[in-house]
């Protein structure tokens, strides 16, 4: 298909993802407030701990820093995937997806576009007026580095949406598809740096982080908008893990469709 | 006003709630495996709570004056009532903002019962009691690894905060659910109280300059875990139960005026 044909297609299916959100934009608001108020906490209380001195090289405003960027890259990588395909699967919703000459997976990535494009910009303003009221909230300004920070997001944002669209595949086996993705979310909380920088982890447990694909999901992005991963070798790590686990993630999720889809075919068959 | 056809009919309170209770417990007793998928759930919860407090207590000997045992008190009262919220509050009342969508309130309406209490407790979540137990589990083991033997006053207390607690926490439920009848396509209003209730996680004193504000003094939602546990560990008077406790009845009056005034919206735009 010509990429033109692409285009055309991606237009309409964003479009009609952009007019279903507009429906429930007082919902998505509140999803928002919902993503904010684990960092704003998670912030408060480092704030406390830290008190005048610092807490591991990180100050009150270093800390402010993180998790201002937590809030900003969560919001522009989170994926609820998983609970959209647990449903099509079980109440057979995936039926008439299949049915279309287009994969289910286009829909699921242009939702995913529509919906940050709007929670994204959202999540801008209200950063930046805090940004502007707060001194020690704003982020190093380096044009290299958000160029850089950009492709970070983005990386993290297909790799979260593998992660949970391969995970709500698993619904094809098990009921319990959504509470393997809270599982997930559970230990994110730590090695993907929700809950604390991972320099202040116990160090074999920040090393697990990084060895894994947790840090490449938020830590890492956040860490290089921060300004705290800089030099070209920690860069070209970071970006190398982020590049072998996306791989990785699409290899699995390609794998678990097409075991998935043969087994759903022989049960509605 | 038209009379009542069957003056002698109309069902007791406590008779329809043992009913509620009877069809719940047959129902849930169908799914067993969702006991040990709820335990393990809850058992994950608890363990991701202590381990964030563990590395809070890595750079830190306290949390707003309070040391490591005493918040795993307050996390035991937290776990308390997410399972008071999650058995009881989240299938009940939380329903209601689809129950106004879709109409599915005047079939509720039309019964002789008070229509707020039904749509409380018609639906429970049995399994969910489970945290209402390993809560309490893991505040009496903190107790004991604080060296701290509470007096009967102060267990006394406890248990009249914690009820207290519970009533304020439903109240804001009510209030909140209530806010269906006016912004009807909001189907997550539920969502709201759970972002407000993540503050309760830690002791009020806990947190810095405007969070303090938010969670505080404008939604006190944080002292709903606060009180109780600062009772438990002799942190505060005995004697603050009765203020709990005067203040979750008036928060169940004014929240009953708000449902009251809610459906007044409703029946009006039915009729």
């Amino acid at each position: 298909m010509s990429a033109a044909a692409w285009a055309r297609r991606y237009g309409a299916l964003m479009r009609n993802a952009w007019m279903v959100d507009l429906q429930y934009r007082a919902a998505i608001l509140l999803w928002v407030l919902w993503g904010l108020a684990e960092p704003a906490i998670a912030l408060g209380i480092w704030w406390t701990i830290a008190g005048p001195a610092e807490v591991g090289g990180y100050d009150q405003a270093a800390f402010a820093r993180y998790f201002f960027g937590v809030m900003l890259v969560n919001q522009l990588t989170i994926a609820w995937d998983s609970w959209y395909l647990d449903r099509w699967i079980r109440a057979g919703e995936l039926n008439f997806r299949l049915a279309r000459p287009l994969h289910p997976a286009h829909e699921a990535v242009a939702d995913n576009i529509a919906y940050k494009v709007r929670t994204g910009s959202l999540m801008l303003v209200v950063w930046l007026f805090v940004a502007l009221a707060w001194p020690a909230a704003r982020l190093p300004f380096d044009p290299a580095h958000w160029a850089l920070g950009a492709v970070a997001v983005l990386l993290a944002a297909a790799m979260r949406f593998c992660i949970s669209f391969t995970t709500g595949l698993l619904a094809f086996w098990t009921t319990r598809a959504t509470a393997i993705m809270e599982l997930h979310s559970g230990i994110s909380l730590f090695l993907a740096g929700r809950i604390a920088p991972l320099a202040l982890l116990p160090p074999p447990v920040g090393a697990l982080a990084g060895i894994l694909w947790f840090r490449s999901t938020l830590a890492f992005p956040v860490d290089l908008l921060t300004g705290s991963v800089s030099g070209t070798g920690p860069l070209l790590r970071g970006f190398a893990g982020q590049i072998v686990w996306l791989a990785l993630w699409i290899l699995a999720c390609r794998l678990v469709w097409r075991r998935g889809i043969v087994r759903y075919g022989a049960v509605g068959g | 006003m038209t009379p009542d056809p069957h003056p002698l009919r109309r069902p007791r309170w406590a008779a329809v709630l043992a009913a509620l209770l009877r069809l719940n417990l047959a129902e849930e007793l169908q799914y067993r495996a969702n006991f040990v998928a709820s335990l393990l759930g809850t058992l994950f919860w608890i363990a991701t709570a202590l381990l964030t407090l563990a590395l809070f207590f890595r750079h830190t000997e306290q949390l707003g004056g309070w040391s490591y045992w005493e918040v795993v008190v307050l996390l035991g009262v937290f776990n308390t009532l997410t399972g008071v919220i999650e058995a009881v509050l989240r299938p009940g009342i939380g329903q209601l903002t689809e129950e106004v969508r879709k109409g599915g309130l005047d079939l509720v309406l039309s019964r002789p019962v008070d229509p707020l209490a039904f749509v409380s407790f018609r639906r429970l979540d049995l399994w969910r009691f489970t945290d209402v137990g390993c809560g309490l589990a893991l505040a009496g083991y903190a107790l004991v690894r604080l060296g701290r033997v509470p007096t009967v006053l102060e267990v006394t207390s406890f248990f009249i905060a914690l009820i207290a607690a519970a009533v304020v926490v439903y109240s804001i439920w009510v209030a909140l659910m209530s806010l269906a009848f006016w912004f009807v396509s909001v189907e997550n209003l539920s969502v709201l109280f759970d972002s407000l209730y993540e503050g309760a996680r830690y002791p009020v004193s806990a947190y810095p300059g405007a969070l303090r504000f938010v969670f505080v003094y404008l939604l006190p939602i944080a002292w709903t875990t606060t009180i109780p546990a600062a009772a438990l560990v002799g942190r505060v008077q005995p004697g603050v139960a009765a203020g709990a406790a005067a203040v979750a009845a008036a928060a169940l009056l004014l929240a009953r005026l708000v449902w009251q005034t809610a459906l007044r919206r409703y029946t009006g735009a039915g009729g």
